[in-house]
């Protein structure tokens, strides 16, 4: 059970990892480190990371709040911030 | 707090308002330098016949010190402010757009980056010549792949040593048939990362720039339009401004300057429109009066009035926010969307007025609106700074978003004052209708972003009009309440088309899924 939501977990973070990259046209996604901040390090604007932050709920079928998302400042933020939405919204999962 | 001291002390306050109206009075003089030389050296319709500016108009603006208003003092220019550019630029272009908009250019995109960024030697290298008019400048970024999204700018540029390399083609680059400076915007992904940009300053005549024949335009003919190459050109090192990588950040301040400048650029066009109707519509006489004197017509110039205050509002509240030091990222893209869009109108009235005269080439009015119609594109398109500002609305939380209340203001505009806030208290309360029902999402609705933007700014709009409302006499006042009854109006009207935003985007995409499907407007199929 444990390794399956492991699992799944690890799929979704690879997932928003190679957004991040196709947003931000990089070759490479394992260039991405998951303490690199979104504004600063990776160069990302508010509107990219509304674009990242819209393709996930899109794909993951998830309501996210535009409020809660605007505290998101790192790669690991923004993984967390998913997982706990999804948690939340689809616990039987 | 050492400087507020300083500030009340009276003396210094008195030099300080002595200083103030030398530079005003400074500013007044320039300006009516720049009006007796466009009387005197600029023809707008044998420019626009001949799709250039002569050399000689060049030149002699060059003597009557129009290429230095932007530089500092000591690199032999005006030092003016943004502001004050723009009262220059908005009086050539109240006599022809072309001129006015190679003057703005060279003072503006074209010179900024290199006065903002560039290193002391550099600029000792090029300003002096900038300033006199020995070299024009211009700004290269756009190319064919990549117009509003300049992430997708493909020119590189790459470090050789001691020198770096620039590889690619700009499009649509002003000023670019007679420049001899050039600034370019460039990937450059050994300098500064994966992503990084940076811009670079580009002598016309070194080995491996081509320029491009003039393109063939609508509007704006006089001004030069040119595709610029770039093969192989060797730089030194210290062309490159700044810091290398911060190419984006440092296009977006010049971006700031550049739509500014524009934006007045379109004030002068709409200026010119009104003035040739003025005294159009009192002399032209139908069904025995004078046209003027009919409630259409003057429904028609009470509006151009009152966009044009609300224009020249704009401008100049942008204007004294960057010498105060704010950010103008935000303000100047509504000006530029809100001058050129209102411009376009103006032009649009003042040819409606004229009737089939003012749709014949020698009366000049069909000019204006051909000049003013790529403004809306140019330097950001409307469409798309619109959904930018939108999604940076509902990006801001409450607090952030704030509401600019109008401390004082005449009481003969008290009631619309009023009426504005509570104009403001409904775009507010959209805002959060808009993210609490959408959440993240709302940037895959642009047709609701774009009507938020409308809203906030003609709300700005009628701030600014408001403001610029201050200690003016009757006349002006009832042009500026005029001027905010109409933007509240074009505020409510995009608050209140929200609600069926997602109707409307419904029906314009199974409108447009079956028309790109077919490839033409299909006739209809009767049963």
């Amino acid at each position: 059970m444990n390794s399956h939501v492991n699992n799944d977990q690890s799929k979704r973070r690879q997932r928003i990892i190679a957004l991040v990259a196709e947003i931000l046209e990089l070759d490479d996604p394992k260039s991405i480190k998951p303490t690199d901040r979104l504004r600063e390090d990776l160069g990302m604007d508010s509107l990219g990371s509304l674009e990242l932050l819209s393709t996930i709920s899109e794909e993951l079928k998830l309501d996210l709040e535009m409020e809660d998302a605007m505290g998101i400042s790192t790669i690991e933020d923004a993984c967390a911030f998913v997982e706990h939405h999804y948690a939340e919204q689809h616990p039987n999962e | 707090m050492p400087n507020n001291t300083l500030m009340s002390d009276p003396i210094v306050q008195s030099h300080q308002a002595v200083r103030e109206a030398t530079d005003r009075s400074m500013l007044g003089l320039v300006v009516e330098q720049a009006r007796r030389f466009a009387a005197r050296e600029i023809d707008p319709i044998a420019f626009d016949r001949a799709a250039q500016l002569p050399r000689r108009v060049l030149k002699a603006a060059a003597e009557a010190g129009l290429f230095g208003l932007a530089i500092p003092e000591s690199y032999g220019g005006l030092a003016l402010s943004l502001g004050d550019i723009c009262q220059v630029v908005s009086e050539l272009a109240t006599r022809d757009g072309s001129f006015a908009t190679s003057i703005g250019l060279h003072n503006g995109l074209g010179t900024r980056g290199l006065i903002a960024y560039g290193s002391q030697s550099l600029k000792e290298k090029w300003l002096p010549k900038l300033a006199s008019g020995e070299a024009i400048a211009s700004f290269a970024a756009t190319e064919t792949g990549a117009g509003s999204d300049l992430m997708a700018i493909r020119t590189t540029l790459t470090p050789r040593g001691e020198q770096v390399r620039l590889d690619g083609e700009k499009s649509y680059v002003t000023n670019g048939g007679f420049a001899g400076l050039y600034t370019v915007l460039a990937r450059s992904p050994e300098m500064g990362g994966a992503r990084a940009h940076s811009l670079v300053c580009v002598p016309r005549d070194t080995p491996g720039v081509e320029v491009g024949a003039e393109e063939h335009k609508m509007g704006l003919r006089g001004s030069s339009t040119v595709t610029v190459s770039f093969d192989g050109v060797m730089l030194p090192m210290e062309n490159v401004l700044g810091t290398s990588g911060q190419g984006i950040a440092y296009a977006q301040h010049i971006l700031t300057w550049g739509r500014t400048i524009m934006a007045s650029g379109c004030i002068g066009a709409a200026r010119n429109a009104l003035n040739a109707v003025l005294s159009y519509v009192i002399e032209r006489k139908q069904f025995g009066r004078s046209i003027g004197h009919f409630g259409a017509s003057r429904a028609h110039v009470a509006t151009m009035a009152a966009k044009l205050w609300a224009m020249e509002a704009m401008v100049e509240r942008t204007g004294i926010e960057d010498i105060n030091g704010g950010s103008i990222d935000g303000i100047s893209g509504a000006t530029k969307v809100f001058c050129s869009d209102e411009a376009f109108d103006i032009c649009d009235r003042a040819i409606q007025l004229h009737g089939a005269l003012g749709f014949l080439s020698d009366l000049g009015v069909e000019r204006l609106l051909r000049d003013a119609r790529v403004t809306r594109i140019f330097e950001g398109a409307n469409d798309v700074i619109l959904v930018f500002a939108g999604t940076a609305l509902i990006a801001l939380s409450r607090s952030d978003a704030g509401r600019r209340c109008h401390a004082t203001v005449e009481p003969d505009l008290e009631e619309v004052a009023r009426a504005w806030e509570r104009v403001e208290q409904e775009l507010q309360e959209s805002l959060d209708r808009v993210r609490k029902k959408y959440g993240v999402k709302a940037i895959r609705h642009q047709l609701v972003l774009q009507r938020l933007a409308r809203a906030h700014i003609a709300l700005q709009a009628a701030s600014a009009s408001l403001w610029r409302a201050r200690a003016v006499d009757a006349v002006a006042r009832s042009v500026a309440r005029l001027s905010v009854q109409q933007l509240l109006a074009t505020a409510k009207e995009n608050l209140s088309t929200l609600e069926s935003s997602e109707i409307d985007e419904s029906n314009h995409l199974q409108v447009t899924e079956a028309l790109y499907r077919l490839g033409a407007m299909p006739q209809p199929v009767r049963a």
